[in-house]
């Protein structure tokens, strides 16, 4: 309940993970962040095509008593976003690190992965 | 120093997860917000509202106290009904709204958390000022407050008590014997549901009667009930949190409790409510739902074609509804019923169409489809 940290995963601190695929990158909340935010309500994704900087506002989730703004983990252009969460954001409580995901990121920086942490880090922190 | 509720170990073992309110650590919820919500509409919930206050009015002169500082004629309130009302300040803002309930010779009135010294004080005060013989005594801490709400409250309730309930009416209130523990029971509550309070004294009885109600409604699928769904379930209705609609000052006539003042007496707040009442042209609280996308939340602007016209002072995410809904003070040229406004959400304009509250409407679990 809260505390599945996936394998094979690149962790931030701020509770998100990463999926290298290649050229681009797939992006969620970790089952933690689901975890504390508690039932998802409404998922605001970014519009496709948009450059984003490392450290740039992402997206927004919230939960019925609280806003949390994302911010991007790494420099790029947005490839996709997971339309199923405009109808169901819930999806991210259920399955954080499948179904739940939220964007995908054409990497432009490859050097910035470097900074990310690894499942055995990110999990000292949680 | 924050307080907790008298039951704070058995929310613990329930299970809750807890929030800072009012200066209480309290429960928001046990399992999920959606669900406690949708378990209140659908059959019952069983809520500790402990962080609530108790304050005893007594003397002769108790009922002259109730009709001087509130909106209300208390000789209009006869033994064992119970009224909600509004304490002013002379200026007709809200200091405070509340129930009172009419118990024998003396009454007993519920004010918010953390509100419980401000009204006490208040009252004494007058009391003294007006050469009123009466007492206001604060007893918040020796009552556990629990609430039972939903179409199968009654039915729950009514396994532990020989009193039939049938017979305490809408807003009745008396003393009762449930699970072989004296209460005063009122049949009240901030749902919309039917539903009934129970004010509970000493505390150490309360952890009993808590179990044995949620016991008798297993079969009706009862739950424990937090904070985060109390507030879903009364913005709903429309109904007001004074933290939110009476911030920075709001009079009962922008706040649409005109129907609870009762005008042929006299009371602290009358002449600036009657001089406000004559301009006629104050901002005025509106129940919204939105038509697109977006969690209406406490600040957002509201304009009518890019124009602010007023803001939200509450908003959420309505678990019946699956849409964004709020309340907030609007100009009274812009809330016709029906009419449409946007709500600033995140520098985006959300559509949103004005409602007359309830905004959910009455028996919703027994009326959908």
């Amino acid at each position: 309940m809260g505390d599945e940290v996936r394998p094979g995963l690149k962790y931030t601190d701020t509770h998100e993970w990463l999926k290298l695929q290649g050229d681009t990158v797939k992006i969620g909340i970790t089952d933690h962040a689901q975890s504390e935010l508690t039932d998802i309500v409404f998922v605001e994704l970014p519009e496709v095509g948009k450059e984003v900087e490392k450290g740039d506002e992402l997206c927004v989730v919230e939960s019925v008593k609280s806003v949390s703004e994302l911010y991007a983990p790494i420099s790029g252009k947005i490839a996709n976003v997971n339309r199923l969460l405009e109808e169901s954001p819930e999806t991210i409580n259920g399955s954080p690190y499948d179904e739940g995901w939220l964007v995908e990121i054409e990497i432009s920086d490859k050097t910035e992965i470097d900074s990310l942490l690894d499942a055995d880090s990110y999990k000292k922190l949680i | 120093m924050v307080k907790r509720s008298p039951l704070y170990e058995l929310q613990k073992k329930l299970g809750a997860r807890f929030t800072e309110f009012a200066g209480f650590e309290m429960p928001i919820q046990y399992s999920s917000i959606k669900d406690e919500h949708l378990a209140v509409r659908n059959s019952v919930g069983l809520f500790d509202v402990s962080h609530m206050s108790n304050v005893w009015i007594t003397g002769e002169d108790a009922e002259d106290l109730i009709s001087l500082v509130t909106i209300e004629d208390a000789s209009k309130i006869t033994d064992k009904k119970s009224q909600y009302t509004a304490i002013l300040r002379e200026d007709g803002t809200v200091i405070d709204d509340t129930i009172f309930m009419h118990l024998g010779d003396k009454y007993m009135i519920i004010p918010n958390a953390g509100m419980d010294e401000v009204v006490t004080d208040w009252l004494n005060k007058k009391t003294e000022e007006h050469n009123i013989c009466a007492t206001a005594e604060n007893v918040s801490k020796d009552f556990v407050i629990l609430a039972i709400q939903g179409p199968k409250s009654r039915d729950t309730l009514q396994k532990l008590t020989k009193t039939d309930l049938k017979t305490v009416g809408f807003f009745g209130c008396q003393y009762i014997d449930i699970a072989g523990i004296d209460c005063i029971i009122s049949h009240t509550g901030y749902t919309g549901e039917l539903g009934f309070e129970l004010q509970i004294t000493p505390t150490k009885d309360a952890e009993g009667v808590f179990n044995k109600i949620l016991e008798a409604g297993k079969e009706f699928g009862i739950k424990p009930i937090g904070l985060g769904a109390r507030d879903t379930l009364r913005l709903e209705k429309g109904f007001i949190l004074a933290g939110n609609e009476f911030e920075g000052g709001r009079t009962p006539l922008e706040a649409i409790m005109s129907w609870a003042i009762n005008w042929d007496h006299d009371f602290i707040g009358k002449d600036a409510l009657l001089k406000q009442k004559e301009k006629g042209d104050y901002e005025r609280l509106t129940s919204m739902i939105c038509s697109d996308k977006g969690i209406p939340r406490h600040g957002c602007e509201i304009q009518k074609d890019g124009k602010k016209v007023g803001k939200v002072t509450s908003g959420t995410m309505s678990p019946c509804l699956n849409t964004g809904i709020a309340m907030g003070y609007v100009h009274p040229d812009y809330r016709e019923k029906e009419s449409s406004l946007e709500i600033i959400i995140r520098d985006k304009p959300v559509k949103a169409k004005v409602v007359k509250p309830p905004i959910v409407p009455k028996d919703w679990a027994q009326n959908k489809k």
